[in-house]
């Protein structure tokens, strides 16, 4: 091959567009060729015009406090996490000790009235939620074989995320999920646990008004390798393959 | 002695080597805007956008010292750093939704709050997108295919029902121009 066609390989190669056999030819190639190199240099600073073309976009102040404290844990991050920050069970634990405390409120709010107490039971009941959510949890994140994946929101819910435990042993797991919308009467929000690219339903959830959704995963079939879980929005019921749009993507 | 001139941005890379906190949170300030801009361009989502930038300030803290002025500017090497990470990722939310019902790109498109850049650098985007504005609309087509959607030469000649030697050559003699637009100006 004349070396011509190397360096307009070279330039295909520094937009990132080269494939195939092409490719790996050409990184061979480049392993051992100063001039390439440098015609690929010059490429890539040739290319950063499209770069520069963008009007701006800052980012959120927050992400700089992140980066800074991961490369440094000692120093905290300075600006707390808005909607993005990460779930933590200390926060469920308090929760359940919020419970303790109305769980003792409503037994001395016997001779309040029914209108007070209604708003108790509702706010008990959310708490049963987070402690049963607590227990839950603190199970998979106890148990020395679960692994875990960070759900992220796609384009229809771009907000929302999620967290799965799951055990490949078992089959078993739990997700929780934050901010994803309300589904209507006639759709359910259905999990899918992926083994390359084909994707095996893993269990249906509603989202009401709780910020939180749980949804306890039943066991899923052995021998396949999941490594990728999502969230669809499909019709009521569930179906056997995922047919709406996605709203949660995350490997483990 | 003769005075040395060296690059203020490789000078901080030089620092971040040595694990200077200060010179990374300078090198942060310097490129942060160009780095999210573009990766809100290419994942169009947020809090990918904002992930990433992440990630690529993460790489360059452990790789600083790996770094070298011979093979390209601070800002193309960052740049690199900033595409190759959007460019995976974007493969592989394709390879996921094959699976899937494809998301329509401008549903998936968030707008970022752009925000006025000072009178240089304005002039400087300005200047860019003139440059940019020269080339056909053909070449120029398939470059930001390449560049900012993360499609390779196959998947471009798919898109645009095109025989794979002509997106090659728009490829090639569109950076040509390109090069040739960018140098007459830095002359």
């Amino acid at each position: 091959m004349a070396h011509e066609e190397w360096l307009e390989r070279a330039e295909i190669f520094g937009l990132g567009a080269l494939d195939g056999d092409e490719r790996s030819q050409f990184e061979a190639h480049l392993a051992g060729c100063r001039v390439c190199e440098g015609h690929l240099r010059e490429t890539r600073e040739t290319l950063a015009v499209f770069a520069r073309s963008l009007a701006p976009v800052v980012p959120p102040q927050q992400v700089k406090a992140r980066l800074l404290h991961q490369i440094n844990p000692e120093v905290a991050p300075s600006i707390r996490e808005g909607t993005r920050s990460r779930w933590f069970p200390w926060g469920i634990s308090a929760g359940a000790f919020a419970a303790a405390g109305l769980l003792m409120t409503m037994t001395w709010s016997l001779y309040t009235t029914r209108q007070q107490l209604q708003r108790l039971q509702k706010e008990v009941a959310s708490i049963q939620t987070g402690s049963i959510l607590h227990e839950t949890s603190i199970q998979f994140l106890s148990d020395p074989h679960a692994r875990s994946a960070h759900l992220k929101g796609l384009a229809p819910s771009p907000d929302a995320m999620g967290h799965l435990l799951w055990n490949p042993e078992t089959g078993k797991g739990v997700l929780i999920t934050m901010g994803l919308p309300k589904n209507t009467p006639d759709k359910v929000y259905e999990l899918w646990a992926i083994a390359g690219d084909e994707p095996v339903p893993a269990g249906t959830f509603s989202v009401e008004d709780k910020p939180h959704t749980l949804l306890k995963i039943p066991s899923l079939p052995q021998g396949k390798s999941f490594d990728k879980f999502a969230v669809t929005l499909e019709p009521a019921g569930g179906v056997p393959k995922p047919t709406g749009p996605m709203h949660l993507l995350g490997s483990l | 002695m003769s005075a040395q001139t060296i690059n203020p941005a490789t000078y901080l890379i030089q620092q971040v080597a040595q694990q200077d906190r200060e010179a990374f949170s300078q090198l942060y300030d310097r490129f942060s805007n160009l780095v999210f801009t573009l990766a809100m361009r290419m994942l169009r989502v947020r809090s990918d956008a904002e992930d990433l930038l992440q990630e690529v300030f993460v790489q360059v803290w452990r790789q600083a010292e790996n770094y070298s002025a011979e093979r390209g500017s601070p800002e193309a090497w960052i740049i690199n750093i900033a595409r190759s990470r959007a460019i995976d990722k974007i493969r592989s939310i394709r390879r996921m939704e094959k699976s899937f019902v494809l998301t329509d790109d401008p549903a998936r498109a968030e707008s970022g709050e752009n925000v006025e850049s000072s009178a240089a650098e304005s002039e400087a985007r300005l200047a860019m997108n003139s440059a940019l504005a020269n080339l056909p609309e053909a070449q120029r087509k398939v470059l930001e295919l390449a560049y900012f959607d993360g499609l390779t030469q196959s998947e471009i000649a798919e898109r645009l029902a095109e025989p794979l030697g002509t997106v090659k050559t728009r490829m090639r003699s569109g950076i040509q121009r390109l090069r040739e637009i960018v140098s007459s100006r830095a002359a």
